[in-house]
């Protein structure tokens, strides 16, 4: 056991290092106890950071060298995040693409799309999204109802998706789609690339219960997308899917920073706040501020544990579902016990100062527990695939999906959007 | 990073399960309760095996080993609810790293040893202090060694061995054993919460094992959401005990400026991550859950005495709080 990097690690961590330090103008940053900015508002500057990132092989770090990444390590990748978050970089704008879009893209993808679509995604020259989640089929993904239709060399789309992250600043979107309504409803799904400049395809914001708008609705109105733009063979697309959702719960630390969320975070505001409550305020804070800590490096840990799996070439699992959910948990310990450390104006916005940070971070939270898989789907996936309980009946299985099913459905995978 | 047993870690794990499958069972814990049968494997099998030893440096006749090979046998006991608990183990080869004589006879079970918590002078409950007849207590600031009466409760667990005890000789050891007495109360923290882990393990999977072919309504239990999420919660506790259990005795021997915190984490997760499974075991059997003659509830009488034991959770928690606002996570 042994948590210190190896020479050539070290000596890895040290080049990231001096590139981001080399570059610290061109790169967007977070003030300490600031939120991270808008991605949609400052778009130009956080495309200018992914790109001088790619440039210097910090981004797509285990992409083949043959797509513009680095053919590096899993454990090269995690450096580069930790060096990203340590120099206070927020998320990158494209981290759906990098964590999500692309791994598909590699996987299902022609030659020619490969070529077309892969360096640029890494350099931000395209923005991407996952078009997933529709009003009537969140959890349950595969009872989605946006159809695609042959025409000629063509396909015809319409429909509507929604909970898009990053729609309104997108140039692409891996769209799932359905083609075959007389198929049971996880086989006559297609998956394709569709560009979100293209007539027909209208986007709308939504406004989020913490008051931004990060993610978005979108219309598809008699959307033409060529048959070269199909992602894998039509009526794969459920298979298709399950390479992008299992990429998203193994994106180690690809988006991972975690800037006002750490235990190191709330330790330091413990620090500054502690000695302004009462006495008996102080002792229930510790309370919280402990039992968030504790979750968090549990959490943490444990994803060091499946981090050392995967780095001596294991397979990734379902149990990865275990990070998210943990995760989840420990994050609103955080911001409650961060809250809870305001004293008397935790039941403001905003502090007398101005300051909002923890409130916000709060606000945040919610929609943690349901992107990317609800916390209640991600307990069914480890509940059936990894401690082995059989599965709710699911009605609507094997039946037509134009016959009416997708009313009663029992494990599905989640997804962000 | 690696962050996984080595190879001889697992065989050590492999052959303490079985060892402990073949020498100690819920069983007995039970027959132990009812006052007909000893407390197993017993301190005698333990000492003959080298188990009580693995801390004791080789020149003292131990095992030479880390807090966390200790903790990884500790675990195999933890999930047959065997006794005495290696707790004592850990605790005493802190305490005696200056006394060969004293710890080789820890290690070969020549002496059968209790730490005491409180005073020597009337302690509170301590672990294993039932049949022990070599006592060490601090005394003020002093580490001292000594005979003593100890005085057991009525068990909720009998395989604790819990007695109050007031030595009746005392030798000092150690003048000024306040910090080193810390450290000791630290390792046997860790390895309390690694018999927990190992019992959390196993009373999950139990339930599982009962959610899979119990049937109503038609179908396994163990398809419903309602019964399907509560195993998966305490699962998840429990690897998440493991993490910071294996962290926190590894850092005892190679991080020790991380030690206090991880060893506070793991012991405040320890108790609410063995409740949880075993309330979660005996939830998911019903009535046949709450039944004397069903093992579930020597689990669960397990978690509501260690909960206590060595520091509760809200203790630890306050621990974790104040060294991290003081700088220990850097």
């Amino acid at each position: 056991m042994d948590f210190d990097d190896t020479p050539d690690e070290a000596a890895f961590r040290s080049h990231v290092r001096s590139v981001l330090e080399q570059h610290a103008d061109e790169l967007v940053h977070v003030a300490p106890g600031e939120q991270s900015p808008d991605p949609a508002r400052h778009e130009a500057d956080f495309r200018r950071t992914e790109r001088v990132l790619a440039e210097n092989g910090l981004v797509g770090v285990t992409w083949p060298r043959e797509h513009g990444g680095q053919g590096g390590t899993l454990v090269q990748q995690a450096i580069v995040a930790q060096e990203l978050s340590r120099a206070r970089i927020p998320a990158l704008i494209n981290h759906i693409g990098l964590g999500m879009c692309g791994p598909t893209v590699i996987a299902h993808g022609s030659d020619d799309q490969k070529s077309r679509y892969l360096a640029r995604l890494l350099r931000a020259d395209d923005v991407w999204c996952q078009l997933f989640s529709e009003p009537a089929s969140g959890s349950d993904l595969a009872a989605l109802r946006t159809s695609a239709v042959r025409d000629g060399e063509d396909w015809i789309v319409n429909g509507q998706k929604v909970w898009t992250t990053l729609a309104h600043v997108a140039d692409y979107g891996i769209l799932l789609t359905r083609t075959d309504p007389s198929r049971p409803k996880h086989a006559g799904l297609t998956m394709f690339v569709v560009d979100m400049h293209a007539p027909g395809v209208t986007v709308r914001p939504l406004r989020q219960m913490a008051g931004g708008a990060g993610f978005n609705e979108v219309f598809f109105d008699d959307v033409r997308i060529p048959d070269a733009e199909r992602l894998g063979e039509p009526g794969e697309g459920w298979r298709v899917a399950l390479t992008t959702l299992m990429n998203e719960r193994v994106t180690i630390g690809g988006a991972g920073t975690d800037l006002g969320l750490s235990p190191e975070v709330l330790a330091a505001h413990a620090r500054g706040r502690l000695p302004s409550l009462t006495p008996e305020q102080q002792a229930l804070a510790r309370q919280a501020v402990g039992r968030a800590v504790a979750a968090a490096l549990a959490t943490r840990y444990t994803g060091y544990r499946r981090f050392t799996v995967l780095s001596q070439g294991g397979i990734p699992g379902p149990e990865a579902s275990a990070g998210k959910l943990g995760g989840t948990t420990a994050a609103k310990l955080i911001a409650d016990a961060g809250v809870r450390l305001l004293g008397d104006e935790a039941v403001y916005a905003a502090t007398a100062d101005g300051d909002d940070t923890w409130q916000k971070t709060q606000a945040y939270l919610p929609g943690l527990a349901i992107a990317g898989g609800t916390d209640q789907v991600l307990r069914n996936i480890l509940g059936e695939r990894v401690l082995g309980l059989p599965p709710e009946p699911r009605t609507d299985k094997t039946a037509p999906f134009s016959g009416g099913a997708g009313r009663l459905s029992g494990r599905v995978d989640g997804s962000e959007s | 990073m690696n962050f996984d047993l080595d190879q001889d870690q697992r065989d050590a794990a492999a052959g303490a399960k079985e060892f402990f499958t073949e020498q100690a069972s819920p069983g007995a814990a039970r027959q132990a309760l009812e006052g007909a049968g000893p407390v197993r494997p017993g301190r005698k099998a333990l000492a003959d095996i080298g188990f009580l030893g693995i801390t004791v440096p080789e020149s003292a006749g131990g095992g030479g080993g880390s807090l966390l090979d200790l903790a990884v046998v500790a675990e195999q006991g933890g999930a047959v609810l065997a006794g005495p608990s290696l707790v004592t183990a850990a605790r005493a080869a802190v305490l005696l790293a200056d006394q060969p004589e004293l710890a080789a006879q820890l290690a070969d079970g020549s002496a059968a040893f209790a730490v005491v918590d409180g005073s020597p002078d009337g302690s509170a409950p301590s672990i294993d202090a039932a049949d022990a007849t070599t006592f060490l207590a601090l005394d003020g600031t002093a580490l001292v060694v000594g005979e003593g009466e100890a005085t057991p409760g009525k068990p909720m667990d009998a395989t604790r061995g819990l007695a109050n005890v007031r030595l009746t000789s005392r030798r000092v050891l150690v003048e000024d054993a306040g910090e080193l007495w810390a450290r000791a109360r630290l390792a046997g923290a860790v390895v309390l919460a690694a018999e927990d882990l190992g019992a959390a393990d196993r009373a999950v999977a139990l339930g599982v094992a009962y959610a899979k072919e119990r049937e109503a309504f038609g179908r396994p239990i163990g398809s419903y959401q309602a019964v399907k999420h509560m195993l998966v919660d305490a699962w998840a506790g429990v690897e998440q005990l493991r993490s910071l259990v294996w962290w926190a005795a590894w850092a005892a021997d190679a991080a020790p400026e991380e030690f206090p915190l991880a060893a506070a984490a793991a012991k405040a997760t320890a108790a609410s991550a063995l409740e949880r499974a075993a309330e979660t075991l005996i939830q998911v059997h019903g009535g046949i859950g709450f039944t004397w003659e069903h093992d579930a509830h020597l689990f669960w009488r397990r978690a509501k005495v260690d909960r206590f034991l060595l520091g509760d959770e809200a203790e630890h928690l306050d621990a974790v709080a104040r060294l991290a606002v003081a700088g220990a996570l850097g």
